[in-house]
């Protein structure tokens, strides 16, 4: 992986109590989720109770890091300074196979390539000392 | 769970006015001073006057729009009720919704519904990249925004579900230009409209894209204007000027894990289940009596070209996947069997968070639109993809 880049100028995540076991993980190479001790549902994004049977029972639990494209788009437009040199750059919605779908970038695959339904895999992109983000490539299958 | 019945609103409330201030680009006016306008036209358009008016209710305001606090207080009000939604489009049928209900209960006699909007009046773009708080939530954006990895801007949660669309039935980005072709033919016979120069299919793939598979032209205008419509009872609406135009059904604007802005439940986008979505007869058909085979007109939040796609298979007019076959051929234009957004839309007249929309109809249902009026409308629909409507009739 990559070292940090202490110019790193695209937006960063905003830390707070409930997702930061989540920003953990990833800068531990762990993809982290939610799971209801008690229904077994796992979730995105971080709450304080399970959406779906309200209990408070609530574990982080380590996912396989493997999903499906689901959805994806093509930015043309510059809206951060920081990703102007990306430009076309993607963002992808990827379902986890576990369930939750994470939106990220896709890397290793031309944006023309992207196809519905494409399995990919977690890459740990470390962007900054304190920051690493969930992006994916292609899986070799 | 035990659901209580709806208070039957039907017929219970109307339009007596409507009005706006003109729509453009760099109008260098403020958002209280667009109001201004378009707040006395609709008063005139009922024959009220400011000591009549004694509710309102604002969508938007602050950092694009006026709010209705300021409102009140510089065009010198005395409102008995006001209220408003934050900052975001899709509140239009909710603001009107809450008047209807708030003369009903009898807060208010009177109640103006309005936004306000000056976008070129903003120091940076708020629909994307630093300027867009939304961005900031907790949990995400409403339109799916998550700028770590550049996912900004509204535009862009609609074209996620634009792809997904294409992916999940087969349509293209071809078959979407249906839907700008034809608010442009219907912008063009709109004096009051911002772009009315003809659009083609060809002109539609030839624009740059913006958030591909969206193009510019798959995206609405952005300019300064406000609008207006003033909400009493039926009972009233009929002693007063131009002839009433009655809320004959309403439906609320839902929200849950089910829920994406752009998508009707089971469409599959962020936490949403993959199901088959099946419209039923929606719950405005029921409080207004009628189905969507007496639909005269359909109007719809058409920020992106996408969304009314969307919001006919919401509420039956088609299954879903079918949307592209039915906006062929004309069926949506003036002259086909389900026109929509005769004013031009968000897309061609101008982007009033819809409240143009709501003027628009209002004016339909009068016979006041010329060269663009709907032959005998007497029924109709503001249905959106967001799942809330409403259903005006003569």
């Amino acid at each position: 992986m990559k070292m940090a880049n202490p110019n790193y100028s695209k937006p960063l995540p905003a830390i707070s109590d409930l997702n930061r076991p989540y920003w953990d993980g990833l800068k531990n190479h762990q993809l982290r989720l939610q799971k209801c001790a008690a229904c077994a549902t796992i979730w995105s994004p971080p709450a304080p109770l399970c959406p779906r049977c309200w209990s408070r029972e609530i574990v982080w639990t380590d996912l396989c890091g493997r999903g499906r494209v689901n959805s994806w788009v093509i930015f043309h437009q510059s809206y951060f300074r920081g990703f102007e040199g990306d430009l076309p750059y993607n963002v992808a919605e990827v379902e986890l196979d576990e369930g939750p779908r994470l939106l990220t970038n896709l890397v290793g695959v031309d944006n023309a390539a992207i196809r519905a339904g494409m399995r990919v895999e977690i890459v740990f992109d470390e962007v900054t000392e304190a920051i690493t983000l969930a992006k994916f490539r292609p899986l070799a299958e | 769970m035990a659901v209580s019945p709806m208070l039957n609103m039907k017929d219970r409330t109307a339009i007596a006015g409507a009005g706006n201030s003109v729509y453009g680009r760099r109008l260098m006016r403020s958002p209280i001073d667009l109001a201004a306008d378009a707040l006395a036209a609709a008063l005139d358009d009922a024959g009220l006057g400011r000591a009549d008016l004694d509710g309102l209710v604002v969508s938007f305001g602050t950092p694009i729009g006026a709010d209705g606090d300021t409102i009140a207080q510089v065009l010198g009000l005395k409102l008995r009720a006001f209220n408003q939604t934050w900052a975001h489009g899709r509140f239009t049928a909710s603001c009107i919704q809450w008047a209807a209900l708030m003369v009903a209960a009898g807060m208010a006699s009177a109640v103006a519904c309005m936004a306000s909007v000056s976008f070129s009046g903003l120091r940076k773009p708020a629909m994307g990249g630093a300027g867009d708080s939304e961005g900031a939530r907790e949990a995400g954006g409403s339109h799916g925004q998550d700028p770590a990895y550049g996912m900004t801007s509204p535009g862009a949660g609609a074209a996620l579900v634009a792809r997904r669309y294409f992916e999940r039935y087969g349509a293209t980005a071809r078959d979407l230009a249906a839907i700008p072709v034809a608010f442009r033919k219907h912008a063009a016979l709109n004096p009051g409209a911002m772009m009315r120069e003809p659009m083609s299919i060809d002109d539609h793939q030839r624009s740059r894209f913006i958030c591909a598979p969206l193009r510019l032209l798959d995206y609405c205008l952005i300019n300064d204007g406000a609008a207006c419509v003033i909400v009493t009872s039926a009972e009233r609406a009929r002693d007063l000027k131009k002839p009433p135009v009655y809320i004959g059904g309403m439906q609320p604007l839902p929200a849950g894990r089910e829920e994406f802005i752009w998508a009707y439940p089971g469409f599959g986008v962020l936490q949403q289940t993959v199901a088959d979505y099946d419209a039923g007869l929606q719950p405005v058909y029921k409080m207004a009596d009628v189905a969507p085979k007496d639909v005269d007109a359909l109007f719809s939040y058409d920020a992106f070209s996408i969304l009314p796609w969307i919001a006919l298979e919401r509420f039956g007019f088609c299954k879903p996947g079918e949307a592209a076959g039915f906006t062929a051929g004309g069926r949506i234009e003036l002259g086909g069997a389900l026109p929509m957004n005769t004013n031009g839309g968000l897309l061609s007249e101008g982007h009033i968070m819809a409240w143009n929309h709501q003027v628009e109809i209002v004016r339909q249902l009068r016979g006041e639109c010329g060269a663009r009026q709907i032959k005998d409308a007497a029924l109709i629909q503001w249905a959106n993809c967001y799942g809330d409507s409403l259903i005006y009739h003569r």
